[in-house]
């Protein structure tokens, strides 16, 4: 027994290295680069503790250029998907999980086939399409495109809030006289709230993280979003290292401040009982 | 199913009624976002079709009937079977190493440790930063003239002189699923760890009384009854990793000499560099017939059968 024991904490703490080395440790060396001075992000000796500090790679990314017109941008796309990627979600996943209709588990399945559609396919003659109907260079271009890919896995992940909530106090509603909008405004909504804050920030993640169709249907330098502003970068020939770290960082803050505050449900609804 | 039931409680007519009620109302319910998806999907796959069929070059310049000489043609080109071998070891290679890393990780939160909430929470960081910022962290570090990987691997004695990752067609192909398995395993794992908080813990303390150690728990409690969670996994995880563009367009263009080039990138190429317009639209359309295929499938074979 003790002996399985030791092997079991052997296992586990060198997984938790491995994780750590892997998965976290990569955060922490471009956060730090990122303070790095150019001289030494480039440099052929690498140091795992930083020898220099520079606030001059965000100085110029902040007061230098187009950040904060790319940032306002992703975020009006971002939140503008997330709303109506809720609102679509939260009422499909009710009529597919709690009324229960014939045909429902074909929908489900198509949901969680067309969850994973690739984007690519559809590409070219969604661009076809949209150049037809005037909305290439538009936010609501890339907002219908997001909440395709958002809702379907939304929908799958709150599936299991609602089947958490006991059908009886539905019912018990019902025949109080409640109509179908109050059950919903006043019992399903509220009891769901943690599972719809977790589905808020995927779909937020979705939008804010997506790039293929940002940089086809969006060519003014005005519109553009974070993601291919960054992209950008990346591309020109010679990498200014500095200043794409900064952005990189700086991209990736306000979907780690949203995880700070709500990050905690988003796992919770993954992780418990997604499945049941 | 359904239908089936729907017979469970019969005899009353109240019961039949709000069956039917609950049909109408339920397609209610689901129709816009049902609606939504449809238009997005089926127009622009009815588009696709019919560029198919004509030989249209640049967008937007039309092009004359050709029936399907585009499918003929492509089916016997050599960039398009290279293509989808590279996309059928991208999903086999990526299956792979993200069923080990998911697995590591989920089965290692599942037991308690210090800092066990923190890094559970925490984890998913690789999957909520923009696909653009992974590729930057990796092109940072798998860099070969002053990457933190290269001169790791030097000072332990690995390699003799730093190497360029993506250099070679193999090296290219393998960092790339290497770097895509690093921002979707923890995504995965969670996914797993919902499966694994939902096995009943009792068998496992049934199991220990019978004899049984941790690795044969894992083979015959914890695999088994991970199949619904397993069930989604393979089909939606499949489809997804034959879906990534991003990260290998932005790392490598499909190159050393075509090596990383996957399907969708070769759709994105011909679209985008080369202005076929008509050739993509032929490979999305076999593309998606493909996947359609594969879906069905998955689905017919492997999905559970509903209990609850």
């Amino acid at each position: 027994m003790i002996k399985e024991n030791n092997i079991k904490f052997i296992f586990l703490s060198l997984s938790l290295l491995l994780i750590i080395l892997i998965f976290f440790f990569p955060f922490f060396w471009i956060i730090t680069s990122s303070f790095k001075s150019p001289e030494e992000i480039i440099a052929t000796s690498t140091t795992i503790i930083p020898r220099s500090f520079t606030l001059e790679h965000y100085n110029k990314i902040l007061f230098n250029s187009d950040f904060f017109i790319y940032l306002k941008n992703s975020l009006i796309v971002s939140f503008s998907s997330m709303i109506i990627s809720i609102i679509l979600s939260v009422s499909a996943a009710y009529g597919l999980h709690k009324l229960k209709f014939y045909g429902n588990k074909f929908v489900e399945y198509s949901l969680l086939v067309t969850y994973a559609f690739p984007g690519v396919i559809l590409l070219v003659p969604i661009y076809l399409l949209f150049a037809k109907v005037n909305l290439l260079n538009s936010y609501f271009a890339l907002i219908i495109v997001n909440v395709l890919f958002a809702t379907p896995f939304a929908v799958w992940m709150l599936k299991a809030f609602f089947k958490l909530i006991p059908n009886e106090i539905e019912e018990a509603a019902y025949i109080d006289g409640a109509s179908r909008y109050i059950v919903i405004s006043r019992i399903i909504i509220p009891l769901a709230a943690p599972g719809i804050a977790s589905v808020s920030i995927f779909c937020f993640i979705i939008s804010w993280t997506e790039y293929l169709f940002a940089s086809i249907l969006i060519s003014g330098d005005n519109l553009k979003t974070l993601p291919v502003g960054l992209a950008g970068i990346v591309g020109q020939y010679q990498i200014d290292w500095g200043f794409l770290l900064s952005g990189a960082v700086l991209a990736s803050l306000p979907v780690i401040l949203l995880f700070v505050f709500i990050g905690k449900y988003f796992v919770s609804g993954l992780t418990e009982g997604a499945v049941k | 199913m359904n239908k089936l039931k729907s017979f469970q409680h019969p005899y009353t007519r109240g019961a039949v009624n709000s069956v039917k009620k609950n049909n109408i109302e339920g397609w209610l319910f689901v129709s816009p976002l049902v609606i939504w998806i449809c238009l997005i999907i089926l127009v622009p796959i009815y588009i696709a079709f019919e560029l198919s069929l004509f030989n249209v070059k640049i967008i937007g310049t039309s092009g004359k009937f050709v029936g399907i000489d585009n499918y003929i043609k492509l089916l016997g080109k050599s960039k398009f079977l290279n293509a989808s071998l590279n996309s059928l070891y991208w999903i086999i290679g990526n299956a792979i190493c993200q069923t080990f890393f998911a697995f590591t990780i989920a089965l290692t939160i599942n037991y308690k440790f210090p800092g066990k909430k923190i890094m559970a929470n925490w984890i998913i960081l690789s999957f909520i930063i923009p696909t653009v910022v992974v590729v930057v962290i990796w092109k940072l570090m798998l860099s070969s003239s002053s990457g933190v990987i290269n001169s790791v691997l030097i000072d332990i004695g690995l390699f003799d002189e730093a190497t360029g990752f993506f250099s070679s067609p193999n090296k290219a192909f393998i960092s790339l699923v290497l770097i895509n398995s690093w921002r979707w395993s923890p995504f995965l794992a969670l996914i797993i760890l919902s499966g694994l908080n939902s096995i009943n813990r009792e068998m496992y303390d049934a199991s220990k009384v019978d004899g049984a150690n941790f690795i044969q728990q894992f083979f015959f409690i914890t695999f088994p009854n991970l199949k619904s969670v397993l069930f989604v996994l393979g089909l939606v995880g499949t489809l997804l990793s034959f879906n990534i563009f991003d990260i290998i367009w932005l790392i490598t263009k499909g190159g050393p000499s075509s090596a990383t080039t996957t399907l969708p990138l070769l759709i994105y190429e011909t679209a985008f560099t080369k202005f076929r317009i008509s050739q993509a639209a032929t490979l999305s359309i076999i593309t998606s017939f493909l996947l359609l295929l594969f879906s069905i499938i998955f689905i017919k074979l492997m999905a559970p059968k509903e209990d609850d």
